[in-house]
């Protein structure tokens, strides 16, 4: 009986080594880890490249819209135009009657009437209506202040127009008698 | 063997016993989650941003119709002009249904010889319906350097939203309609007054003086009458040294006292002879009366016969009005003399 038993154990034994030795199936089972170890990879990377591309569109976009909005709360209102024939000097008075600050004059166009372009100005100096210099060069809500264009030839009693274009893009219009 | 069992048999075999494509369908899920999971987050964030911007379109448009919904008028402008000095007197009206702040007002002399202009910072703040009236206020008074009362003038005001009021002037007709039945200039009924001496040629609390219609007697006195130009023709009204003050007492016949034209510094000195006296078209002068002779200073007192009596004043003005002569009475003036 004992012998019979150890033969058993010996029949069991051969049998588990011969299964560790098989390695038909083996080589499927680590086949399919490496495929799906290889799917859920190249997944992450297409979601991390994703996401980039994704918060770099919503980055322009943002900065898009943020400058839209920006745009839209500009509103320069222009006080008075004064065109000084002796000194050949234009004066715009401005005031900043929007909702944001910061306010800048990137470039002013000056058109006669027939829309003929005569100066175009870019190196705009904004001053206080007291005549001192605005120290940062802009029109914050509320704010008023002036510019010279100098070197200006119009003719008298002739009507001109005038563009000023804000550092953020926005164009306010005017017209004016010289 | 039943349908069921060979259904059971061949779906162990396809999704269980056979593992091939696996991979695939664990790799598609998640990119298909990937997928959803990053459309929804950039569509979300884009709503709200479009969110953003229709509520800076939406905030933008009710400030286009505020802006476009004020409505104040400035009626009745005129300008009055000593020396430099511009006074804008208007009446304001705020005819919207919105409050509106006016900032600024901005006057400019037309006349060609004289092309300046100024502004002045106002902060005055007018409730639907608010009526401000600054037709005796100094207060919209601006220096322009060379301004003339010939001058013509343009004003306008500004809004805090950017909108201007321009200044419709009055009616001229009505200033000139009178002047042409009682004469070109117009005394300044509530600003006349009299001043006591500091010293013997220099008058005490210049120009303010004493604004009361009760005067002393046996106290050297002067007069002052505010006079404005309002000649239909705009025409510069001098008045010459036989231009003078002249009280008389119904109550005793006989007694009258004449005060004559005298020029004035500014600190009150009465300077001698006297120089002729301007005043230009809407320009207004304080013009004093002093002496008892005229183009001299020889200071005057009301006597103690007409003590505790009324009298009348009247202004009687000589001149020339352009190169015409002019001469005119303004009475209207009444003065009780008091025992000081």
């Amino acid at each position: 009986m004992k012998l019979k038993g150890d033969e058993c154990l010996d029949m069991d034994l051969r049998r588990l080594w011969k299964r560790i030795r098989e390695r038909r199936a083996v080589s499927v089972v680590v086949s399919n880890v490496i495929l799906t170890s290889a799917a859920i990879a190249v997944s992450f990377v297409v979601l991390f490249w994703a996401q980039y591309r994704s918060s770099a569109y919503n980055e322009q976009y943002s900065e898009a819209m943020d400058a839209d909005i920006a745009r839209l709360k500009e509103r320069l209102a222009f006080e008075y135009v004064f065109y000084n024939q002796s000194g050949s000097s234009l004066s715009v008075y401005l005031m900043n009657c929007g909702t944001i600050d910061n306010v800048t004059v990137r470039t002013v166009y000056v058109k006669d009437a027939a829309g003929a372009l005569i100066q175009v100005s870019s190196s705009i100096t904004l001053m206080q209506f007291n005549g001192t210099q605005i120290a940062d060069n802009d029109l914050d809500r509320g704010e008023e202040g002036y510019f010279v264009l100098s070197s200006l030839s119009l003719a008298t009693d002739a009507g001109y127009s005038l563009r000023v274009v804000t550092g953020r893009g926005s164009t306010f219009d005017h017209t004016f008698i010289a | 063997m039943t349908i069921r069992l060979s259904l059971r048999k061949r779906f162990r075999k396809l999704i269980i016993a056979n593992s091939k494509g696996f991979s695939s369908v664990i790799g598609t899920t998640f990119m298909v989650l990937v997928m959803m999971f990053l459309s929804t987050a950039v569509f979300m964030w884009t709503l709200s941003q479009n969110t953003v911007y229709n509520e800076a379109v939406r905030a933008r448009n009710q400030e286009e119709a505020d802006r476009s919904n004020e409505n104040v008028v400035a009626l009745s402008g005129n300008y009055s002009v000593s020396g430099d000095n511009v006074t804008v007197k208007v009446v304001l009206k705020n005819a919207g249904s919105l409050a509106v702040q006016i900032i600024n007002l901005w006057v400019l002399d037309t006349d060609p010889s004289n092309r300046r202009y100024t502004n002045k910072s106002l902060s005055l703040n007018m409730t639907p319906g608010q009526v401000l009236s600054f037709v005796d206020s100094g207060l919209l008074t601006v220096t322009i350097p060379g301004a003339n009362a010939n001058h013509t003038f343009a004003s306008w005001f500004v809004t805090a939203r950017g909108n201007t009021i321009p200044l419709e002037k009055e009616q001229a007709i009505i200033v000139a309609q009178l002047a042409q039945g009682i004469g070109s200039l117009a005394l300044d009924f509530s600003a006349f007054r009299y001043f006591k001496y500091a010293t013997s040629t220099r008058l005490a609390n210049y120009s303010d003086g004493i604004k009361s219609f009760n005067v002393p007697s046996r106290t050297d006195i002067a007069f002052g009458a505010v006079l404005t130009n309002l000649d239909p023709s705009k025409q510069t009204i001098t008045l010459n040294l036989y231009s003078q003050v002249w009280l008389y007492f119904p109550k005793a016949p006989g007694q009258s006292i004449v005060f004559y034209i005298v020029n004035v510094a500014s600190n009150g000195t009465i300077t001698t002879p006297y120089s002729s006296i301007t005043i230009a078209f809407g320009e207004t002068k304080l013009i004093v009366f002093a002496s008892d002779a005229a183009g001299s200073l020889t200071r005057v007192s009301i006597s103690s016969s007409v003590e505790n009596l009324p009298c009348a004043l009247n202004l009687l003005l000589l001149g020339t009005i352009g190169t015409r002569d002019y001469g005119q009475n303004i009475p209207f003036v009444s003065l009780y003399v008091y025992k000081p």
